[in-house]
């Protein structure tokens, strides 16, 4: 604050504490004139209101000045007489530090122990689990939902199961979360409707699912353009994170009215990196949970 | 001495009613004048600019719609906020927000950092129907947004108010917004503000930088 508002500010305080200090030491010693009656004679409704003249009852006084002591308390040791940065030198931010420093110290231990496990390792932790499970709760929901099962829609694959995009070791998982992903499949209408239906059909094929075999055998000729990233057999490639698609797990929905509209329209995926919201040690605790996800099962069983 | 005025003070609610006025309004005077005068003081920092067409639409559709009735843009410096949505927001942030969005109310999380923290596939879904991907939000849907094609002119029309305001707008700019809009609708044009939030508007060095040096995205 600039030195005028500053002295505005201490003006005015001054103002208001000097009018109503004044008032309340002498407000109980003044000399109000009195009738006979006990009244001022101030009478309101032609004389059935009268104005009674009584001491100031001892509650208020004391209410007062206590009021009185807390104000200027307050102004001694908090910042708000102007510039006065107040006796105790508090800001919010400095107690904002002070709370995130002692809650690191409180998680330092933990933390330092974590720190020497792998992901693999971490993910039976029940610790670990605990604060995984919230991160995961509070940043990676929205997408892959709170049991981790993804979403077809956004394209938010289900973690949950063995089937992984970019590898599921603990390596791989800290990576996704840190930089993030993004997965592009191009468009393929260019081929022709008839010629992405047959694509389709034969996608379907690739995992055993019901398909039109005649159309299924026209398609596979196609696919070899389709090979350079899901591999001449389909089984996809996890350095690009192309899919697999030999199984019956399907990113964008296995129906074939999906897989046309994969194949036709191409799709866009999207996972943010996390590296510029998380720290270190919280994506560490939180590709634990997600591999605790995938392993539940086998974790529980050692 | 005074006591003769009390009866006039007394029985006249309006000439009470004026001097209760004065003496309250010296809280007011101390706690909102200042403030308010060094409000239109704060310049925009380095890395703050004003908003691009595209946003600056979808700042609009922002607020025609009403999402700060549910949503604050302002992180408090408290730790479970902090913790939560990332660095506390600050004043030079909000500097090309006229009015700003902080808000009062949270039925929803707060978006003052919500740039980049989900996917624009996500936002499309969402905003057409969020249960699509948060099972249980009771936020409502905007589907219109994504049939309304945006007006060019009244966004020129808008930057031309705001450069009058002060906002450093050049006459390319203004002149290259509806290239910059051209086809978009509002439903794109609000998740490129929303994919802004945060982000477009942080001033060097970057609240990113600033929280890990204060330690605050320390360890869990």
């Amino acid at each position: 604050m600039s030195a005028g508002w500053s002295w505005w500010v201490m003006s005015l305080i001054v103002l208001n504490f000097s009018v109503t200090l004044f008032l309340f030491l002498w407000g109980p010693r003044a000399k109000i004139p009195t009738l006979p009656d006990g009244t001022s004679g101030h009478v309101w409704a032609h004389g059935t209101l009268r104005e009674g003249v009584r001491r100031l009852p001892r509650w208020w006084l004391l209410l007062s000045a206590g009021m009185f002591v807390a104000g200027f308390t307050y102004l001694v040791l908090y910042p708000g007489f102007g510039n006065h940065k107040g006796a105790l030198g508090w800001t919010s931010h400095a107690e904002l530090a002070r709370d995130v420093a002692a809650n690191d110290a409180k998680l330092d231990a933990l933390t330092k122990r974590f720190d020497m496990y792998t992901v693999e390792q971490l993910a039976g932790d029940p610790q670990a689990q605990q604060l995984g499970r919230r991160l995961f709760e509070d940043n990676c929901a929205a997408c892959h939902g709170r049991a981790g099962k993804g979403n077809q829609l956004v394209g938010a694959p289900d973690l949950t199961d063995h089937d992984w995009l970019y590898g599921g070791d603990g390596k791989a998982i800290t990576t996704s979360i840190h930089d993030g992903r993004g997965g592009v499949m191009p468009p393929w209408a260019s081929l022709g409707e008839d010629n992405v239906k047959n694509l389709a059909q034969y996608v379907l094929s690739l995992s055993g699912s019901p398909h039109d075999a005649a159309r299924a055998a026209a398609g596979k000729p196609l696919f070899a353009t389709c090979a350079a990233c899901h591999g001449a057999d389909g089984k996809g490639n996890q350095a690009i994170g192309a899919p697999n698609l030999t199984d019956h797990i399907w990113l964008h929905g296995g129906s074939v009215a999906d897989i046309e509209r994969t194949i036709g329209g191409g799709r866009q995926g999207h996972m943010p990196a996390w590296s510029p919201r998380l720290s270190g040690d919280q994506i560490h605790v939180l590709a634990a949970w997600v591999y605790h996800l995938s392993h539940e099962h086998d974790v529980a069983a050692q | 001495m005074a006591f003769k005025h009390f009866e006039a003070i007394e029985k006249h609610a309006g000439l009470l009613g004026v001097l209760i006025a004065i003496f309250v309004s010296i809280g007011g005077l101390a706690e909102i004048t200042p403030l308010f005068m060094q409000a239109h003081a704060v310049k925009a920092p380095p890395g703050v600019h004003p908003y691009d067409p595209l946003r600056l639409a979808g700042r609009d559709i922002y607020v025609r719609e009403g999402c700060y009735l549910c949503h604050s843009q302002m992180i408090r410096a408290l730790r479970f906020e902090t913790e939560r949505y990332g660095h506390y927001s600050t004043a030079v942030e909000s500097v090309y927000d006229r009015p700003f969005q902080w808000g009062s109310k949270r039925t929803g999380p707060d978006l003052a950092r919500v740039g980049g923290k989900y996917s624009d596939q996500w936002h499309r879904l969402h905003l057409m129907n969020p249960r699509q991907v948060v099972p249980q939000s009771n936020m409502p849907g905007y589907p219109w947004l994504a049939t309304k094609k945006l007006d060019a002119a009244e966004i020129q029309a808008s930057m031309r108010t705001l450069r009058r305001l002060g906002d450093p707008y050049t006459d390319a700019d203004i002149a290259g917004a509806p290239a910059a809009v051209d086809g978009k609708t509002e439903m794109d044009a609000l998740i490129a503000y929303l994919q802004g939030l945060g982000i477009k508007n942080e001033p060097t060095p970057t609240p990113a930088a600033a929280t890990a040096a204060a330690g605050t995205g320390g360890a869990p």
